[in-house]
């Protein structure tokens, strides 16, 4: 490790402290109610405990997989529709337009019409998780697509590469860049729909376990589920990051 | 003109010929290129024969580029057209390569160079175990041996433009169009190149054109050289190379005669510019 990202660690982790000893310190005061907001002691007992024997760990794997599953099946047709739709500019013109008036739709007002069509279960959640994680997907490969070097396609016709080789050896990677960036929103999005899934259709996992903590006023069981939360998307981007710069490292102009 | 003014120390297996009236490789007939109402190009014909090269010199802006483009199908002639074998071209094809004027545009940066020169492989169906060794003696034969794992970021100008010739090898073309690739190298790796090019064509009887800006490599490299004027572009003057093959950069370029058509180029070239 370098100098400088042990600094940027250093930093991050001091920060983390300072957050903490804030955190006890409004609850020491008693600013709030301790009956809604717990310390960082109950929240860190409930923790250990919701994950030792607890329900907590089957929760966490339970939102995990959801999550992942959502998130794969949004990756894959999300590129795979992307690069149907980017290689053609004729596509891009009929097509673009009316994504762009479906992206900004709330993944949350497709919850009725799933539930509609799928009633309150698995498939239903992992449906909404899925079409609420597409989008950023689906849009930047076919902007990844768009933004080729039109060099790159004159190339390609010259040496005469097949249309799946164009796809797969000069478009993807070139818009390799944009669709890992989107990857890693699409993963934060996934973990708020399977939550919310989880909440609403009252399926197992931390969402449900939250809501369930919060209605029987147990504050450090719902602050215990939150902290998961974020460990989870904090892993999941910090991994994706690390792929990113291992796939990426071409672009690394001066090492 | 005719074939046999080549001289017959250039071997040319591929060189088998479809039927007797093909004479010529390429063929440019009356062409003309508009962009809107702005002519480009203004009415130009030439026959290239089998396993000739053809330098364009001319002044920049006049269209050497565009004119390269429609000769690998890459643009359209506006009216006249372009024939290679005997047929009309309409598009791009494996058989004729291009070595672009911006060749950092050309690569790909995510493949390392021997990638790159593996894509032209991989697009003609190359098996994958043979691939290793036809990248290696291209990459040799243009002097990036060392560099086979850099990516294109990790490399200069003059070894980028390398790279991409070396891809352009790896397509094994019948036809060769050249834009001003040398233009990024020093004087000894340039002389070097020329002298692989030369011994490249001759090995495998592709045909050249060769845009360049330097008037000595014009000469050096080419059989005949074709001056193309501005405003529209099109041919001012066409002028043979009596120089004995294989060139040599000594030799060669110590003879009258080079010493000769440098100077007829030169006058002519200055003549342009005023
Ligand atoms: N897509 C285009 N649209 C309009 N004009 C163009 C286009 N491409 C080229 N031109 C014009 O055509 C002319 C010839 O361009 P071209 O690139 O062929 O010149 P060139 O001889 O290769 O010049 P250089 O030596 O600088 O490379 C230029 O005047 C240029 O402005
Ligand atoms: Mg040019």
């Amino acid at each position: 490790m370098n100098r400088l990202s042990f600094r940027k660690l250093a930093l991050g982790v001091l920060t983390l402290v300072l957050f903490i000893l804030g955190w006890k310190l409004v609850t020491d005061a008693r600013l709030i109610s301790p009956i809604f907001f717990p310390g960082p002691e109950r929240t860190y007992a409930a923790l250990v405990k919701g994950l030792s024997g607890g329900p907590l760990l089957a929760q966490t794997v339970e939102t995990v997989e959801r999550m992942l599953y959502g998130w794969l099946l949004a990756s894959a047709v999300g590129v795979l529709l992307g690069a149907l739709i980017g290689i053609s500019r004729r596509a891009r013109a009929f097509i673009a337009p009316t994504l762009e008036l479906l992206r900004p739709l709330p993944a949350s007002a497709m919850i009725p019409v799933a539930i509609a069509f799928l009633g309150f279960s698995d498939q239903m959640v992992l449906v909404v998780i899925a079409f609420g994680a597409l989008w950023p997907m689906l849009l930047a490969t076919i902007h990844g697509f768009a933004a080729m070097e039109p060099r790159l396609y004159e190339v390609s016709a010259v040496l005469g590469l097949s249309r799946f080789q164009v796809i797969w050896k000069l478009a993807l990677p070139s818009a390799m860049p944009m669709i890992l960036a989107s990857l890693r929103l699409g993963l934060t999005i996934s973990l708020v729909l399977a939550v919310v899934g989880e909440m609403l259709a009252s399926r197992a996992g931390l969402g449900q376990s939250i809501l369930a903590a919060s209605r029987s006023f147990r504050s450090a069981d719902l602050f215990a589920g939150i902290v998961i939360l974020g460990a989870i998307g904090l892993c999941g981007s910090r991994l994706l990051s690390m792929a990113e710069r291992r796939l990426l490292r071409w672009q690394a102009v001066h090492r | 003109m005719s074939v046999s003014r080549l001289s017959p120390s250039v071997s040319r297996p591929h060189e088998e010929q479809a039927s007797p009236a093909v004479q010529s490789r390429i063929g440019i007939r009356d062409v003309t290129l508009s962009y809107g109402a702005l002519q480009i190009i203004g009415g130009i014909s030439l026959d290239i024969a089998p396993g000739e090269t053809v330098s364009i010199i001319g002044p920049s802006g006049c269209g050497k580029t565009t004119l390269l483009r429609m000769l690998a199908g890459l643009a359209r002639p506006t009216t006249g057209e372009i024939v290679l074998d005997g047929q009309p071209v309409s598009g791009p094809s494996r058989s004729v390569a291009i070595v672009f004027q911006d060749y950092g545009k050309a690569l790909l940066p995510w493949r390392t160079a021997a990638g790159n020169v593996s894509l032209a492989l991989e697009a003609r169906g190359c098996p994958a175990r043979e691939r290793p060794e036809i990248i290696r003696d291209l990459l040799a034969k243009i002097g990036l041996s060392r560099h086979a794992d850099k990516y294109p970021s990790e490399m200069s100008g003059g070894m980028q433009q390398r790279l991409q010739i070396a891809r352009c090898l790896a397509q094994e073309p019948k036809v060769l169009l050249m834009d001003e690739p040398f233009g990024a190298l020093d004087a000894m790796t340039r002389q070097a190149l020329q002298d692989e090019v030369l011994a490249l064509t001759a090995a495998t009887g592709a045909t050249m054109v060769f845009v360049t800006h330097d008037l000595e490599e014009a000469i050096y490299l080419g059989d005949r050289i074709v001056c193309l004027q501005p405003n529209p572009g099109r041919i001012g003057r066409i002028v043979d190379v009596r120089l004995p093959k294989p060139r040599d950069q000594l030799l060669t370029r110590e003879d009258p005669e080079f010493l000769r058509l440098r100077r007829d180029l030169y006058d002519l070239i200055k003549d342009d510019h005023q």
